[in-house]
């Protein structure tokens, strides 16, 4: 029984793997009859959208496949766009560079990991696209990488390089290590311990890095002159100092995350100082304290539904965080941090409807338009809408049912997730499994 | 003295100087290995030969009817027996002394106000400059791995990021001088994290650890040249052993070789490889299969560990035990087979494998997943003396050069097969 | 009505834990009219009349006589369902999980029949005004950890003293196997790793038994101490006194298993120790779902907010692990197993309707079956006369997130749903 068992495993998966084609870039499909949630423009009761090479090409009803173009009838079902989440720590290897505070030149994009299975996780979500990033070891983290969710794809397939560059930056108790325990002998305490110090050194980093981009004016001026002296050397080129400026100089934007107000506050003060944009708080557990800042400032937060109380900084962590911002005007994503809420993406948006008041509508936008808009990509993803990239979801209710589940994930237009397929795979191995077993073969 | 005299006496003295310069160590007997079926790799197989060993080289090879014995030549009857070119692992960590653990807090990231980058473990020690004073040769492993078949082994440092650079070494079983075949042969680097605590501690700190690393050692190069020129009035840039130490490998394209433990590992070696425009060859390549596109795109020299061990995290082993034991019995021994399949060349090296036995199993389980034997053979020869620099010298069976022999009971690679005799440097090792 | 207003209580940590209680005024009739009535028991009743009185269900159905006097509820727009129960959670036990001297689930040591969690529990805890204002009337708190936890309790979320929640105490006893090995060859079982090879199970059973025998032997000699003053009495065995009740029946064994094999011993043990037992997460308990049936005993399902701890299952393992359960026969309860979001209780019985549970069935399970399971299905768990006044007013599905829960009942007395979330959202509406 074990072994038949085992072998019905083997069989799924070898299954599941054969059932993925190796894809070439953008797949074509037409899909029929469901409701569309197309998220910006509206729902339709009941309409076809068709896919080609990857790009989403029409919507409406009626709608012919050309040939040999696979039809997907999705009859009482929903469309929507496929759910990003923007704010994840999945495919990649390794998360922190804990070992000093301040190490932006530590890129997750140098380290994706397309053999990640939490990317299979995310897909049985409806998940098509992440925003993963640094953890929170770091008062100043470094780049994040924006990925779709191809499993199989080699590594460099799954990058958007369309997405606003982000850095990571952290404040509060994990940057200050509070629940460490220096053991005796063990490696020492690392500067900062206190959300004072952690302010200070990104200050001073910051510092830093305007000295750097200063002594390279100075340089390409005096290399430009007249008669640049012989001795003249250039500044050394600082991988860190260099992310740094590119902050500064606007080439990047700043993802803090945060769960005190003041935290917050104190960090807007910083951005103002140095000239760089904060595009969001994540988990912004007291972001409902200074709603009107942050919608006054255009910081977005993405953040929880309601997992709190974990921390002491969550202990006030109310599940009214994201729906009383949202309807403050502040840029509201939910996001999972988590391989395994990855999954329930779209549950977790559909609490705002109780705990905030918010539409269907306006709760499906959590976890799609929104963090597209905050990642830079709102152009080619977030919704349906033709000319976009059809990251599209198929489910078997309104995502914003708690009984809703995920029934097919597409991705640039190849189907990545299919549980109609998954299912036929399990009972034709359990199949092949009992037959062999009947033959008299082990 | 008489004329006579001092012409006997002077002959003498010459006879015997010309003795000292003929040999670093004793040059050992004179060999002839009769009716052998000699596989010389890079010539033609000789179905009964004979080959000559004087001197520590090998002297004449040849059809045996065809093949003269000296007269001082001792006669190996090798009628039934295969002879080989030693085999060559490219890549090992064998015959170090085992490297110390750092003491509990010591080589930690002491991070104080004022400090941007903490040191990495012991720079300076990094890059030791006589690599050959780590050799540690103990008999047991030198019996271990001639008795597999190998005969010259690369032995590089395995602590850290930057781990060292490595020697070539004959397992001759004398001192390690008199091992050496080349010293400094590459600079290692392993695309991994500082164990001890300090920085970089994530494999993305590594790579821009690497990268900055190497700027550095441009910019280094780059302050000295124009303090070259500008010595009087100049300050002169600070003395870095480190940066000292990699400088070759940045400006006169020494080797380098990236150690890879898995498919994406390849990638990220690739692109620092690009950017540094360095002469690189990648190692262990454990998967390096699934990057075959990448490989024919960016041909590197490729050099393939025998360990067929799943590396940590590989989705092979995160996905069901019935796959994880399939990666391990099939799927990670196919790497040399799939290669080969691509046409993408590349040595055979036994790095993690401090068995030579478990190596030759290994090999077996690579020709069973479709490597041809010759592929295999040559991977393990002549393909890693290419690499190397070292085809002048060994890697085949040919007049002039080193006389490193196999003489094996049965085809090698052969399941039955046992090594008979060896060969290094032209003594007949005893085990 | 009179309605307290929120107690501040004191601030620990920081924490202000204000919590509510809705008082009732003895011998005042509670009349809600007009509502959708689901009693889970019994048909739906549109445009229904539920009659409160004396802390009881007097009356429901479509024409109900109202009985002068009562206050009149206006319930149209509303559902009205019975109150949750949830079959495990730590309310009570938990404030800041991260925090340890805010968390008292888990004694250590490995025998703790002894510890009980009512002695523990803090009734203003701020978790648990947050489930009781979502619809959740009662709860099972159970100490975890170790092989035997202790002692769990049922308890109404309303009262003024932790005693006066109690509804039946002890619940049951919590004795606990390890999780299903996560680690390289499945998902990594988030709160379930560790793993029981076959001879840790049996080393466990084999552990229980000696305990059990021990138990019965104490047991025996006080008996016969009492009757024979000259034999001598044992001393108090805090492990023994504690192990009779289920030893005797009186009380049933909550055991957490969850490798099918492990179950199979597991209830094989049951059969021989003559138990009345209650699985607690069996996650492959659809594997033995008939022998699981056979032996009648009711599974209550562990959070779904977890990864199938074995990759083989498939990705939808722990969700369909409830569907398949109940399609066999099996008896089953949905928990939240948590404080911080034991308010997510009806979601997880969604989930796994959406996986293919009949959603009256969900329903059941966060009701009626936990009742029954628990032993109080007289007097709660569905709406029906005579039962306890245990009613929700919600204005949609009870088991769908969008849901606002606008009045609860427990016990006949209207709670206050207040909590602190409300708290905090309503101080800073005031900015």
């Amino acid at each position: 029984m074990k072994k038949m068992l085992k072998t019905i495993g083997l069989g799924v998966l070898l299954g599941a793997l054969a059932a993925w084609p190796v894809f070439a870039s953008g797949g074509s499909l037409l899909i029929k009859n469901g409701t569309i949630l197309t998220v910006t423009k509206g729902v339709i009761a009941k309409g076809d959208l068709l896919v080609v090479d990857g790009l989403i090409k029409q919507i409406g009803e009626n709608l012919q496949a050309p040939a040999g173009v696979r039809v997907i009838d999705a009859a009482g079902k929903f469309v929507l766009p496929g759910i990003i989440d923007s704010h994840t720590h999945i495919a990649i290897a390794g998360t922190n560079e804990g070992s000093e505070a301040i190490t932006p030149e530590a890129d997750v994009g140098a380290v994706v990991n397309a053999d990640d299975t939490a990317i299979l996780t995310a897909l049985s979500g409806g998940v098509t696209m992440v925003h993963t990033m640094h953890g929170s070891a770091n008062p100043i983290g470094g780049p994040n990488v924006v990925l779709k969710m191809k499993w199989g794809r080699p590594s460099e397939e799954l990058i958007v390089h369309d997405a606003l560059r982000t850095l990571k930056f952290a404040l509060g108790e994990n940057v200050k290590q509070s629940s460490r325990t220096i053991l005796p002998g063990g490696p020492p305490p690392r500067y900062p311990q206190t959300r004072m110090g952690t302010n200070a050194i990104i200050r001073r980093e910051l510092a830093r890095a305007k000295d750097y981009m200063e002594e390279w004016d100075r340089y390409t001026k005096l290399k430009a002159s007249k008669t640049p002296p012989p001795t003249l050397l250039p500044p050394r080129k600082d991988l860190r100092l260099e992310t740094l400026a590119d902050l500064l100089r606007g080439k990047m934007v700043a993802r803090c995350h945060d769960y005190q107000a003041t935290e917050a506050l104190e960090f807007i003060g910083l951005a103002k100082e140095f000239g760089f944009k904060v595009q969001a708080f994540e988990h912004a557990w007291e972001a409902y304290k200074i709603a009107d800042e942050l919608a006054r400032q255009k910081i977005g937060i993405s953040v929880f539904a309601d997992s709190w109380a974990y921390k002491m900084e969550a202990a006030e962590g109310i599940a009214y965080d994201a729906g009383y911002c949202a309807k403050k005007g502040v840029l509201v994503s939910i996001n999972s941090d988590s391989g395994e809420r990855i999954r329930r993406l779209f549950n977790e948006a559909s609490k705002t409807m109780k705990y905030g008041g918010l539409t269907e509508d306006e709760a499906l936008r959590l976890v799609t338009i929104n963090p597209a808009i905050q990642l830079g990509v709102e152009k080619i993803v977030g919704s349906l809408e033709v000319g976009k990239q059809a990251d599209i979801a198929v489910f078997n209710e309104h995502p914003m049912s708690a009984y809703a589940r995920c029934d097919i994930t597409i991705v640039d237009g190849d189907v990545y997730f299919d549980r109609a397929q998954y299912l036929k795979d399990k009972e034709d191995a359990a199949k092949k499994a009992q037959d062999a077993k009947k033959g008299g073969r082990p | 003295m008489r004329f006579r005299q001092r012409l006997v006496l002077t002959l003498c003295l010459f006879a015997l100087s010309a003795l000292a310069w003929s040999s670093a160590a004793d040059v050992g007997p004179t060999y002839a290995i009769r009716n052998a079926k000699i596989v010389t790799v890079s010539g033609p197989i000789f179905e009964k030969g004979t080959i000559i060993i004087r001197n520590g080289l090998i002297e004449a090879i040849g059809p045996a009817e065809k093949t003269a014995v000296p007269e001082d030549a001792e006669v190996i009857e090798a009628e039934g027996l295969c002879a080989y070119p030693g085999l060559i692992s490219a890549h090992t960590n064998l015959l170090l002394e085992e490297p110390q653990a750092p003491a509990p807090g010591q080589g930690t990231a002491r991070l104080a106000m004022g400090q941007t980058t903490a040191p990495p473990l012991d720079p300076k020690d990094a890059l030791e400059p006589w690599p050959y004073r780590l050799l540690k040769p103990k008999k047991a492993t030198l019996d271990n791995f001639l008795k597999a078949g190998f005969t010259t082994v690369l032995v590089a440092p395995n602590r850290g990021i930057f781990q060292g650079q490595s020697v070539i070494v004959d397992l001759n079983g004398e001192a390690p001088e008199s091992m050496v075949l080349k010293h400094l042969a590459a600079l290692h680097i392993n695309l991994t994290t500082n164990r001890g605590g300090g920085y970089p501690s994530s494999l993305m700190g590594t790579i821009a650890y690497i990268r900055q690393s190497f700027m550095d050692a441009d910019y280094y190069a780059n302050a000295q040249a124009v303090y070259a020129k500008n010595v009087k009035g100049m300050k002169r840039p600070e003395f870095d052993p480190f940066l000292e130490a990699l400088v070759p490998y940045i400006r006169d394209k020494k080797p380098v070789i990236i150690q890879c433990n898995n498919a994406e590992d390849i990638k990220r070696a690739i692109k620092i490889v690009e950017e540094f425009k360095l002469n690189a060859m990648l190692s262990h390549a454990n998967e390096a299969w699934r990057d075959a596109a990448g490989l024919k795109k960016t041909p590197l020299p490729l050099l393939v560990t025998l360990d067929f061990r799943p590396p940590a995290g590989s989705q092979y082993i995160t996905q069901g035990e019935d796959l994880r034991k399939k990666a391990e019995a099939e799927i990670y021994p196919a790497n040399p087979a799939n290669l080969a399949k691509e046409g993408i060349a590349f040595a055979l090296t036994t790095l993690g494998l401090s068995d030579g036995s478990a190596a030759l199993k290994n090999i077996q389980s690579a020709i069973k997943a479709g490597l041809p034997k010759e592929v295999a053979l040559k991977s393990l020869t002549l393909q890693p003396a290419q690499y190397l620099g070292l085809s002048a010298q060994v890697g085949s069976l040919e007049p002039g050069k080193i006389a490193n022999i196999l003489l094996t009971k049965g085809e090698l690679f052969d399941e039955k097969t046992q090594v008979d005799k060896v060969f290094v440097d032209g003594v007949l090792w005893k085990f | 009505m009179i309605k307290r207003t929120a107690l501040s209580a004191l601030l620990i940590l920081g924490i202000a834990a204000g919590s509510s209680f809705g008082q009732a005024t003895p011998g005042k009739v509670i009349v809600l009219q007009g509502a959708r009535i689901i009693p889970v028991v019994g048909e739906e009743v549109d445009g229904g009349t539920i009659v409160i009185k004396d802390g009881k269900i007097a009356a429901i159905g479509k024409s109900v006589t109202i009985p002068a006097g009562a206050d009149l509820v206006d319930a149209r727009g509303l559902r009205a369902y019975p109150g949750m129960i949830d079959s495990y959670s730590f309310l009570g036990l938990q404030e800041i999980t991260g925090v340890n001297e805010t968390v008292d689930n888990r004694e250590m040591g490995r025998i703790n029949p002894q510890v009980w969690a009512i002695e523990a529990l803090r009734y203003d805890s701020m978790h648990i005004p947050i489930s009781r204002s979502n619809g959740i009337t009662a709860a099972l708190v159970a100490p975890t950890g170790g092989l035997i936890s202790g002692r769990s309790v049922l308890i109404k979320l309303d009262g003024w003293t932790n005693r006066e929640m109690v509804i039946k105490n002890p619940a049951a006893l919590q004795i606990e196997f390890p999780g299903i090995r996560g680690g390289r060859g499945g998902f990594g079982g988030g709160q379930r790793g560790g793993g029981v090879g076959a001879a840790d199970a049996s080393r466990l059973i084999t552990e229980l038994k000696e305990l059990f025998a021990e138990a019965r032997a104490y047991e025996k000699r006080k008996v016969f101490a009492q009757k024979n003053l000259m034999l001598a009495r044992p001393a108090f065995d805090e492990t023994s006194e504690n192990l009779l009740p289920i030893l005797k029946g009186e009380v049933p064994a909550m055991i957490s298993v969850h490798a099918d094999r492990d179950i199979r011993t597991v209830l094989q043990f049951i059969k021989d120790e003559n138990l009345k037992a209650i699985f607690f997460g069996a996650e492959q308990g659809w594997k033995v779902a008939s022998e699981i049936k056979a032996a009648n005993i009711p599974v209550i399902i562990g959070s779904l907010y977890d990864m199938p701890p074995v990759w083989d299952d498939g990705y939808d393992q722990l969700f369909m692990n409830p569907v398949l359960l109940h399609r066999a026969g099996v008896k089953i309860a949905f928990s939240s197993a948590s404080a911080t979001a034991a308010k997510d209780l009806p979601y997880h019985a969604a989930k796994a309707a959406a996986f293919g549970l009949d959603r009256k069935d969900a329903l059941k399970a966060v009701t009626i079956y936990p009742a029954e399971i628990f032993g109080v299905s007289p007097t709660m768990g569905s709406l029906e006369i005579g039962k306890a006044a245990n009613i929700v007013l919600a204005d949609n599905d009870i088991l769908e997130t969008r849901t606002n829960i606008k009045k609860v009942y427990i016990d006949g007395k209207e709670c206050d749903l207040s909590n602190r979330y409300t708290e905090l959202l309503d101080k800073f509406k005031k900015r």
